[in-house]
């Protein structure tokens, strides 16, 4: 293996040093057991390596200048070339900070494990450095070495040691459908890659400008079929909600936080630079694949009670935010409109840094509440502050932050994204097709915005106020300190960078522009009082919000000496049964939204012998999740069908499949004659 | 020295808007009661018992559930925070609103979000059932107003090329009649639809039940008694106080002051003042008129305020003034 810099002060030794610490790391992993804990150091190892990415992801966006380096050469030939910008830097401090925390929650949580005995442990090195490597490949063949590494490494973390039924199948799902996704890359790179008579990212770039538009256009929905499918964008979404809950916790919280945005970053890299900018109607559909998602994620979210479940339908619904802004991004730069292209591109850019915040911490606290009660499922959870504050507290900031609440991250991301389409409803230099879209848009911004508040008020309140509602949730404990330090840590992250918006938003909106361009120092639809903040008075008004709370909760709570008494519930003793369940919680929406939802209930009721009372009462519901209905299932009818139908022709016998070859034969001959 | 003036009387504009606004808000409470119970035939309580709830039930103690955390204690702390600085992004008297350049409408519209969470989940924290249906119940209305809502507003944004409030407002004043577009009057008319469900009056919810089956925002709060009692029922009256002056600031602007003459001044306090009792009686005759919709039914009420405001902004768009 040999180095080769090209550019760059200590990017290439911290490149080195991150790969040694993640090869030491799983390494450590495979390791027998020994005095030396060899789990912890594989832990610890990783822990490190995330540090360091942080340090050169953000190293790489202060300095603004690339790191290049060719990796794995032989004779002559480099195998692998990288190429780290602002815009990898960026996903590189995502993945530090979520790796980071991810591996010091994993201390404690897989300290049940023992020491040293799961060898599936390293994968998770692995899938760390094949997730620093997308964001830095610079040709074809490194990236999708990377890609599918980072799918092979996540699937194996996922499946696990010993899976239970439920678990191999979700792996499998995962599987197959990041295989489909990867199949379509490979087409489109090999297009790519034949016009450019190179597979790197450079000379994509210069061939894409002599493609044909239908060559273009063909390269671009591939790469987008590839690179949403990752993202769990719908309708490629149907993995997703299956593989990431039953993930070991610290996993799913990178998956979720940080490897759907390996979708994000490669349409971003493709769509707005090397193929970039395209016509309209890609930004369009981008924009409609992102509000779909972000309605349609959230709106099943709020049908789930399993907890994980519920996180990673929210994914779904975030990384549609997310889309929406490249969306706008794409059509304002295809009419040359490089302000709000840059707008909207730092809006989409912030809410992917913030998701990699608040929803690791969100599925940390899931782990954290996993391994106190036993359960993830929300109608045997309940009244868990008491027993667990710094899971709560952790989870509390986390549900408000992902609910777009300010003073915290996913408020200022969201504003940004709103401002982006309103000042693209505005813009006259956009189409009247496109403007309209962008409103019709903000609707559905604001419906997403209102359902996740609905859903986090419905999560946080059925795990964590009330009363218990199982005999575990009441005898649960708090989790290991290093879980409690890896989810505080995240969740005051949300509330500096929500406090801090407008300096965070202004480094990114340097990285925005320097990929579409845009001279003003952020064109947005408000403009705040100067010296402010670069956005809206974020954290002024935070201080403002809880000086007045913090003066009325002092004169008219705190000074107050307080009778307490049982909950009144109509002279019963109170009991957990009298409380609302998650699933009665979200029933006025699952009504409210019926027509998309399609709720179905079967309540059968068992009466004592002879009386009108009732003994049991069994109710069962669930609603429909529509693509997987209308497009899943027929596609894999006909798929079914079209296989019975081969079968036909399959006899077994050794002479049919001569005679078939021969006939194949003779008609290839005849046709290519 | 121009610039000491300056902030001299935005100063000035903005200590009485905070005066107006947080001083007034009980009165229009007593003013909606009143009109209430006059149409029907009955004597009503006094415009100034609001006020004197308020006092009782700070003196009380408050019985707090031995199920419930220290949530319970600072949520009417954090609601009333939040509901508070919203108003004061918001022009009522001044094109200035105290806060002037702090935030948008979408600031505005978080803040109320966030007011939302906090009661909603504080709803949850003494495991009773009333809560749970009082806040379910009020996340899921909120799904169907906060698109129309925020869909009412972005006309206006479009028509001012901002989401500035304070520019919203005073480019509404100095264009005089011509503010008043169809796209906007459809905007207002989503606007108004949604505003009556935000507030919680018929026929949406009724704020005088005492059915605990039928209660919206009123179950989210029936565990709270004493000073948090209070400052709950504060916070709900502020609310309507900074509903009705988002209506008024972007859909009726007329009215608020753009200099800072004792002339304007007065004429602006005079005018929010009509503007916002006139909201109170409205919503006094609405709750004395109005039979409670199914909430089943709300749908199909709310829904038509998207759409009313969609099609404002469709106008807006496709068809050139």
């Amino acid at each position: 293996m040999s180095f080769a810099a090209v550019m760059g002060g200590a990017g290439v030794p911290l490149l080195a040093t991150i790969g040694a610490l993640l090869a030491g790391s799983a390494l450590a992993a495979l390791a027998p057991r020994s005095r030396l804990n060899p789990r912890a150091l594989s832990i610890s190892l990783a822990g490190m390596a995330c540090v360091a990415l942080v340090v050169l992801g953000a190293s790489l966006i202060a300095s603004g200048s690339p790191v290049v380096a060719s990796l794995g050469g032989v004779l002559g030939f480099a195998l692998i070339h990288v190429r780290y910008d602002p815009l990898g830097g960026l996903f590189l401090v995502a993945l530090g900070v979520a790796g980071l925390a991810s591996s010091v929650f994993a201390v404690g949580y897989t300290s049940h494990d023992g020491a040293g005995v799961d060898r599936t442990a390293a994968a998770y090195p692995v899938f760390l450095a094949s997730l620093a490597l997308v964001f830095g490949a610079d040709d074809a063949f490194a990236f999708l070495l990377a890609w599918e590494l980072m799918a092979l490494s996540s699937a194996l973390l996922v499946i696990g040691r010993r899976p239970s039924a439920e678990v191999a199948r979700a792996g499998y799902l995962y599987l197959v459908l990041t295989h489909l996704a990867t199949a379509a890359l490979i087409v489109a790179f090999a297009i790519l890659a034949s016009a450019a008579g190179s597979t790197s990212f450079g000379a994509f770039g210069r061939a894409a400008a002599s493609l044909s538009p239908a060559g273009r256009d063909s390269v671009f929905v591939l790469l987008l079929v590839g690179f949403a499918t990752k993202a769990g964008a719908i309708p490629l979404h149907v993995w997703l909600p299956r593989a990431h809950p039953v993930a070991p916790s610290h996993v799913s919280a990178l998956m979720s936080g940080v490897m759907i945005k390996a979708g994000i970053y490669g349409i971003v890299r493709f769509g707005l630079e090397i193929l970039g900018p395209g016509p309209e109607w890609w930004g369009l559909l981008v924009l409609g694949i992102g509000a779909a998602s972000a309605v349609l994620g959230v709106l099943y979210a709020l049908m789930e009670h399993d907890l994980k479940r519920l996180l990673a339908f929210h994914s779904i619904e975030n990384i549609g935010i997310i889309l929406i802004g490249v969306g706008i991004a794409l059509l304002a730069s295809a009419d040359g409109v490089t302000a709000l292209a840059a707008l909207a591109l730092t809006a989409a850019l912030f809410h992917t840094l913030n998701h990699a915040l608040f929803k690791s911490v969100l599925f940390l606290a899931a782990g954290s509440i996993q391994s106190a009660v036993g359960s993830r499922d929300l109608n045997a959870l309940g009244g868990l502050a008491r027993a667990m504050p710094v899971t709560a507290l952790a989870f509390g900031i986390g549900a408000a932050a992902i609910s777009g609440l300010p003073p915290l991250n996913g408020f200022a991301s969201e504003w940004l994204t709103f401002q982006g389409l309103i000042g693209a409803g505005g813009e006259a230099g956009l189409s009247l097709v496109a403007r309209s879209a962008a409103l019709l848009a903000v609707a559905g911004l604001g419906l997403t915005a209102a359902l996740a508040v609905a859903c986090f008020v419905k999560a946080t309140g059925m795990v964590f106020l009330g009363l218990p509602r199982s005999l575990r949730a009441a005898e649960a404990r708090e989790t290991a300190t290093s879980m409690g330090v890896a989810m505080v840590g995240l969740a005051a992250a949300c509330i500096g960078v929500g406090v801090a918006a407008g300096p965070v938003s202004g480094v990114i909106g340097g990285i925005s522009r320097g990929m579409v361009g845009g001279t003003s120092p952020r064109a947005a639809v408000f403009e705040p009082v100067a010296g402010l903040d670069a956005l809206y008075a974020a954290g002024p008004l935070a201080v403002v919000v809880l000086a007045v709370a913090g003066v009325v909760w002092i004169v008219g709570v705190r000074r107050r000496t307080v009778r307490r008494a049982p909950t009144w519930t109509c002279g019963n003793v109170p009991e957990a049964a009298f409380e609302y369940t998650a699933t009665s919680y979200a029933k006025l929406i699952r009504l409210y939204y019926g027509p998309v939802l399609r709720p179905e209930r079967e309540v059968s009721v068992e009466l004592h012998p002879g009386t009108p009372f009732p003994r049991t009462v069994h109710y069962r519901g669930e609603v429909s999740h529509v693509i997987d209905e209308r497009l899943y299932r027929p596609l894999h009818r006909s798929s079914v069908a079209a296989a019975q139908l081969v079968r036909r022709i399959q006899s077994g016998s050794l002479q049919a499949y001569l005679a078939y070859t021969v006939v194949a034969l003779v008609v290839l001959l005849l046709v290519a004659r | 020295m121009m610039p000491s003036t300056a902030v001299f009387g935005a100063l000035v504009v903005g200590l009485v808007q905070v005066v107006l606004t947080l001083g007034v808000a009980p009165l229009l409470l007593g003013i909606t009661k009143r009109v209430k119970a006059r149409l029907q035939y009955r004597q009503g309580p006094p415009l100034l018992q609001p006020y004197r709830d308020l006092v009782k039930w700070w003196a009380k103690q408050p019985v707090e559930s031995d199920a419930a955390g220290p949530l319970t204690g600072a949520a009417p702390a954090i609601v009333l925070a939040a509901v508070v600085v919203a108003t004061l992004l918001v022009p009522i008297v001044g094109a200035r609103p105290p806060l002037a350049g702090w935030g948008d409408l979408l600031v505005v519209v978080g803040l109320m979000a966030l007011g939302r969470f906090v009661l909603a989940l504080s709803a949850l924290d003494a495991g009773s059932a009333f809560g749970g249906m009082g806040s379910s119940r009020e996340v899921a209305i909120a799904t169907l107003v906060e698109p129309a809502l925020v869909l009412a507003l972005t006309g206006a944004a479009v028509a001012a090329g901002s989401t500035d409030l304070g520019r919203i407002a005073a480019l509404g004043v100095a264009s005089g009649g011509a503010w008043y577009t169809p796209p906007l009057l459809l905007a207002a008319a989503a606007f108004a639809i949604v505003a009556v469900a935000e507030t919680g009056h018929e026929p949406v919810d009724n704020p005088d039940t005492h059915l605990e089956l039928t209660m919206i925002h009123e179950g989210m709060m029936l565990e709270a008694s004493g000073p948090r009692l209070a400052i709950l029922m504060y916070a709900a009256e502020v609310k309507l106080v900074l509903v009705a002056g988002l209506f008024a600031a972007v859909f009726l602007p007329v009215g608020i002051a753009l200099d800072l003459t004792p002339i304007s001044l007065l004429v602006a306090v005079a005018a929010a003042l009509a503007k916002l009792i006139g909201v109170a009686v409205i919503l006094g005759v609405l709750d004395a008129s109005l039979a409670k919709l199914r909430i089943l039914a709300l749908p199909g009420l709310l829904a038509t305020a998207s759409i009313v405001a969609a099609v404002g902004l469709a106008t807006r768009l496709w068809l050139p003034a």
